[in-house]
C-alpha cells in the first residue's frame, strides 16, 4: 500500500524506537498469537498485533462455555488460556521475528512479581516489539485490582519500567472508577502509551435456567459494537488526561469505527471482536483508512482530531 | 491445573478455508423448524470434506453479530452447489431461514478437521440423532463412491426432527429410522440398532446430541469382541464456537491425548474437531458443558 499522497505520513511514533506503519492494530485476545489470521487472510497490512494474554505458567483457561453472544457484542470468559511465557519466547517469538508487522506481547499476572518474570523473559527477545500489560482481565481472581486502583496500577507499570526497555502498553480497564486517574498515574510510572479500553464487566442470563449463561460468578468481558459509544467516551476522557499515545478500542469494525475512534483522541486503534468474524477485517480497516486519508487529504491521523480535547473536560 | 498443550494435536489446515460471498440456491423448508439451504459455491464445494464446517455471516451487519457454524451437509462439485441442513433454534439460523434465492451470505470455510475415510472398502454405519444427520449426507456420498457398503441409523426425539427420507442419499444398504416416542420407525434410542448389525462392519460414524455420542461410545465398548477391540467410532460434536478458526478460545472439547490416557486437556473444536476419535474425549468431561453458544 503506498503512502494516501505524498505529504501523508500513515506512520504512528508509540515512542522508544516502536514506529507503526499505521494506526491500525489487533487487539489481545482477539488474534490468538497471530497464526490463525496469517494463515487465512495475511497480517501483511497491519499496524501491529497485540498477542493473546500471557502469563508465566501455562493456563488451561476457564471451563465452558466461555462465550456468550449479546446484543451487538459478546461476552467472553477465555480465563487467559495461553501456553505461557517461555513457550512464547521460544516458540512464537522466532516466528514473529520474521514478520512485516511487530508484535506486541500481552502480559497478565496474579501479582507484581508475575508481571516482572514474564516481562524480565521477553526482555531482549528477537520479535517481540514490546509489552502490553494486561492490568485488567476481568477473568482470573483479582484481576481488577491492578486497574481500578491507581496507586496498585501505578506500581505495577513503573515495577515493569524498571526492567526493560523495551516499549510498554498499559491497557486500562472501562470498570474503574476514573479512568483516567488510572491513565495519568501509569504516565508518571512510564508507560510510553495506553489501550483503551478493555472489556466491560458484563452478564448475560438466561431465563430458560434461571442463571446467568457464562460459569462462576456469571460475568465476562463485554466486547463488540455494543460498548462502541461508551469506548468512546473514555478515549476522550483518557485522551485529556495524558501526553502519551492512546490506542482506542471498543467496538471497531470497520475504517469509518477506527477514524471515530482518531476524533475522539486516540493515536492509534486496536481491532478486536471484528477479527472472529473476519479475519480479515483489520487489514480492510487499515485499507479503509489510508483511502479515508487520502480521499480527504490529511497529513498525518491528529488532522483527525476533535478541537475540543484540547482544553480539558 | 492440567498442562496446556501448546501446539494444537493434528490441527485442521486453515490454508484449505476461504471467505467468499455465496448467493443462496434455494431454501427447502422440512418439518418443525428444519430446512435446507443450498447455496452457489463452486470452490468451496470442491474443497469441502465429509464433517468439514462453514462459518456463515447470515447479514454482514450487527445482529446477530458472530457467524455460525454449520457442517457441511452436501457438496456437488459439478454442479458448484454446497447445502447445509438447519434447525431454526437461534437468531443466526432463524435468519438463514427467511433467505430468499439470490440473497447473498458470507461463508468461510471448509473449516475443522472432518470424518477418515477408511483405507479399505467394506460396511460402514452411520448414526444420526435429529439435527446430527447434517454432516452424514455428504459422508455418505463420499463413502459411497469408494464403494462402501453404508447402514443409516436415523434417529429423533420424534417423526417430524428425523432427516427426512427424500433427502438421504442413494444408495444405502440399509436405513434404519428410531424415534424415541415412536411416532416413526422403531420407537426407542437410536444405539438400540447398533448392536445387531456390528458383525461385518469396519467403522462407526455418528452425529447428533452428545449424550447420545456418548452413549454410542458406551455401547461399542461393551460390544467389543471378547479380546478384540471396539469399532473405530469417529463423532462430530459440537461446542459454542465463536469465530470457528481457534482464534477465540470459545470452543473448549476435553480432549485426552491417547487413548486411555488418565486426563484430559482443553482442545479446540474448531481445530481438532469437530470430528474427533470417540476414545479421545474424555466424556464426563464433555457431558457437563453446552453445546451450543447462547
Amino acid at each position: 500500500m503506498s503512502p494516501a499522497q505524498p505529504d501523508f505520513d500513515p506512520s504512528v511514533d508509540i515512542g522508544r524506537g516502536l514506529v507503526l506503519a499505521n494506526p491500525v492494530g489487533v487487539a489481545s485476545g482477539t488474534f490468538g498469537f497471530g497464526f490463525e489470521a496469517e494463515a487465512l487472510a495475511g497480517i501483511e497490512h497491519l499496524g501491529v498485533i497485540f498477542s493473546k494474554g500471557t502469563t508465566l505458567l501455562p493456563r488451561e483457561g476457564n471451563p465452558p462455555p466461555r462465550i456468550a453472544e449479546t446484543t451487538a457484542g459478546m461476552l467472553n470468559s477465555i480465563g487467559l488460556q495461553n501456553p505461557g511465557v517461555e513457550h512464547v519466547a521460544t516458540e512464537y517469538a522466532p516466528r514473529w521475528a520474521g514478520w512485516p508487522v511487530p508484535v506486541l506481547v500481552n502480559v497478565a499476572g496474579a501479582n507484581i512479581d508475575e508481571y516482572l518474570r514474564v516481562v524480565e523473559r521477553l526482555d531482549g527477545v528477537k520479535g517481540v516489539a514490546g509489552v502490553e500489560l494486561n492490568i485488567s482481565c476481568p477473568n482470573i481472581a483479582h484481576g481488577l485490582d491492578f486497574s481500578t486502583d491507581p496507586r496498585a496500577a501505578a506500581r505495577c507499570a513503573a515495577a515493569v519500567r524498571g526492567v526493560t526497555r523495551l516499549p510498554l502498553v498499559v491497557k486500562l480497564s472501562p470498570n474503574a472508577a476514573d479512568i483516567a486517574e488510572i491513565a495519568r498515574a501509569v504516565e508518571d510510572a512510564g508507560a510510553d502509551a495506553v489501550s483503551a479500553v478493555n472489556t466491560y464487566v458484563g452478564m448475560k442470563v438466561s431465563l430458560r435456567d434461571r442463571r446467568p449463561v457464562l460459569p462462576g460468578a456469571g460475568t465476562g468481558g463485554l466486547s463488540g459494537p455494543a460498548i462502541k459509544p461508551l469506548a468512546l467516551a473514555a478515549v476522550a476522557k483518557v485522551r485529556r488526561a495524558v501526553r502519551i499515545p492512546v490506542f482506542g478500542i471498543g467496538g471497531i469494525a470497520s475504517a469509518a469505527d477506527a477514524l471515530e475512534f482518531m476524533v475522539a483522541g486516540a493515536d492509534a486503534v486496536q481491532v478486536g471482536t471484528a477479527n472472529f468474524n473476519n479475519p480479515k477485517a483489520s487489514s480492510e480497516v487499515v485499507e479503509g483508512c489510508l483511502a479515508y486519508a487520502r480521499e480527504h487529504r490529511l497529513h498525518r491521523w491528529s488532522d483527525l482530531r476533535w478541537s475540543g480535547l484540547e482544553s480539558p473536560g | 491445573m492440567s498442562p496446556v498443550a501448546p501446539e494444537l494435536a493434528g490441527s485442521s489446515d486453515l490454508g484449505r478455508a476461504l471467505d467468499l460471498e455465496a448467493e443462496c440456491l434455494a431454501v427447502l423448508p422440512l418439518e418443525s423448524n428444519l430446512f435446507q439451504i443450498s447455496f452457489q459455491a463452486p470452490e468451496l464445494a470442491r474443497r469441502a470434506r465429509p464433517g468439514e464446517f462453514a462459518q456463515i455471516w447470515v447479514d454482514q451487519g450487527r445482529l446477530p453479530l458472530l457467524r455460525r457454524p454449520f457442517s457441511l451437509s452436501r457438496a456437488e462439485p459439478d454442479l458448484g452447489v454446497i447445502a447445509f441442513y438447519v434447525g431454526a433454534v437461534g437468531e443466526g439460523s432463524r435468519h438463514l431461514q427467511r433467505f430468499r434465492p439470490g440473497d447473498r451470505a458470507r461463508i468461510l470455510g471448509p473449516l475443522g478437521r472432518g470424518f477418515t475415510l477408511p483405507a479399505r472398502r467394506g460396511r460402514s454405519i452411520l448414526v444420526s440423532g435429529g439435527l446430527g444427520a447434517a454432516p452424514l449426507p455428504l459422508l455418505a456420498d463420499r463413502l459411497r463412491e469408494r464403494g462402501e457398503e453404508l447402514i443409516w441409523l436415523n434417529g429423533a426425539r420424534t417423526r417430524a426432527e428425523l432427516y427426512p427420507d427424500r433427502l438421504l442419499p442413494g444408495g444405502l444398504a440399509e436405513v434404519v429410522r428410531f424415534s424415541e416416542d415412536g411416532t416413526a420407525g422403531e420407537r426407542g434410542l437410536v444405539t438400540a440398532g447398533l448392536g445387531p448389525r456390528l458383525a461385518g462392519a469396519q467403522r462407526v460414524y455418528a452425529c447428533g446430541p452428545n449424550p447420545m455420542l456418548a452413549a454410542t461410545f458406551r455401547l461399542l465398548q461393551e460390544l467389543a469382541p471378547r479380546a478384540g477391540r471396539a469399532l473405530p467410532l469417529e463423532v462430530s460434536i459440537e461446542a459454542p464456537m465463536g469465530c470457528g478458526f481457534g482464534s477465540c478460545l470459545g470452543c473448549v472439547i476435553p480432549l485426552r491425548r491417547e487413548p486411555g490416557a488418565a486426563g484430559s486437556e482443553l482442545g479446540l473444536c474448531c481445530r481438532q474437531g469437530p470430528v474427533v476419535r470417540a476414545e479421545l474425549l474424555d466424556w464426563e468431561r464433555l457431558l457437563q458443558q453446552p453445546a451450543h453458544l447462547e
